[in-house]
């Protein structure tokens, strides 16, 4: 169901925040997939670092799961945790915007 | 009232869905769209850049062999005039020689000669029109103009057809690959006349309309058909429309049944002068 994931630090909350979970949904190598990819790892690093994790599901080899959460276009980032629901569409390149509809900075980090 | 309506705040998430889908849609950010049975992988903005750098390459190549077959006629024209032209002239001069030193017993010799004289006479006359067509010389010596003046003469001589030049531009001078182009697109635009329109009269006119130039080639014949404008295979028409879009112009052609059809170039001035 799902292809790769990646946790950083032990996975739980950590000291000092909450603990993030996204779902990334991806089309193999496609050129937004791999920039969100990149985009969103760099985006953990910088402001969730040692409290975040993030499941990569390839909708080319597993489109079930992507239909299973209304996912029908990529690249797609789904928030699990801390609100579930929040989601974003496109290579997340718009960092700003990303950071916003995250809410990564602010109340929650 | 209320059950049908959604409130207010799940609208307006409902709208922020649609605005990010038709932001992400635009910026090409979509890789793929899931399907109940097949997964689309959609590569736009790729598939978009290797279209218009395709059609960037094609154009750079037919400009480019636009501008080798002009030096190539250019090469041919001044051959045939410099080198077989006077060959020709002197085997006229020679003939000529041989008709007035016979004797006049020789008498049939005398007719073969003179004979032969006016058959190199018409091989000229041949070849300069070859030359001329190939690489019309008044084009480097007076101008877009004035060619395309001779050029309706030319027309109206050839086919019967009434052939009317008219301009606003009086002794305008443009450069070289500019007027070759123009003088080229009226050519073929003239050509199709002929060939296909069944007109009576035809007009070329070259006017200075603002920063642009216009050619435009009007007839009285059938009409074009809407159908051989958009045909892949008119390739005088395509050639025509890539010598203008080579100097960042247009080529747009009208046609009305029973009326006549008009070809209209507009370029940059700017771009030719």
């Amino acid at each position: 169901m799902i292809n790769a994931s990646k946790r950083a630090g032990n996975g739980a909350a950590v000291a000092g925040g909450k603990a993030y979970a996204f779902r990334l949904f991806v089309a193999g190598n496609e050129s937004n997939s791999t920039q969100a990819r990149g985009n969103l790892t760099q985006l953990c690093e910088e402001y969730l670092k040692g409290r975040y994790h993030i499941d990569i599901v390839d909708v080319l080899k597993d489109p079930a799961i992507a239909l299973k959460h209304s996912v029908l276009l990529t690249p797609m980032l789904v928030m699990l945790k801390p609100r579930l629901g929040v989601s974003v569409l496109g290579n997340l390149g718009d960092t700003k915007k990303v950071i916003a509809t995250l809410r990564l900075i602010g109340g929650e980090r | 009232m209320s059950h049908r309506n959604p409130p207010a705040h799940r609208m307006k998430i409902r709208m922020d869905e649609a605005e990010a889908l038709v932001h992400a849609l635009r910026t090409h950010q979509v890789d793929a769209i899931v399907g109940e049975r097949h997964i689309m992988v959609v590569r736009l903005k790729q598939a978009e850049e290797q279209l218009e750098h395709s059609r960037d390459e094609l154009r750079a190549l037919a400009a480019n062999l636009q501008f080798l077959r002009e030096s190539e006629r250019t090469a041919i024209a001044r051959e045939l005039h410099d080198e077989f032209g006077q060959t020709l002239t002197s085997l006229q001069l020679g003939l000529s020689w041989i008709a007035q030193r016979v004797t006049p017993q020789q008498r049939s010799v005398q007719a073969k000669a003179r004979s032969l004289s006016t058959l190199v006479t018409t091989m000229v006359q041949s070849v300069k029109r070859i030359a001329v067509e190939l690489r019309p010389g008044v084009l480097d010596e007076l101008g877009l103009v004035k060619t395309l003046q001779s050029l309706a003469r030319e027309f109206e001589g050839h086919t019967g057809i009434r052939c009317r030049f008219e301009t606003n531009l009086g002794k305008a001078k443009f450069d070289r690959v500019g007027s070759v182009a123009l003088f080229r697109i009226t050519q073929a635009a003239l050509t199709n006349v002929a060939r296909h329109a069944q007109a009576s009269t035809a007009t070329i006119a070259l006017m200075k309309h603002g920063d642009d130039l216009m050619l435009s080639v009007k007839d009285d014949g059938k009409g074009i058909t809407k159908k051989t404008i958009q045909n892949h295979n008119s390739l005088g028409i395509i050639g025509m429309r890539e010598r203008a879009i080579a100097l960042d112009g247009t080529l747009t052609l009208r046609g009305l049944k029973g009326k006549g059809t008009t070809l209209t170039i507009r370029i940059p001035l700017i771009r030719i002068l």
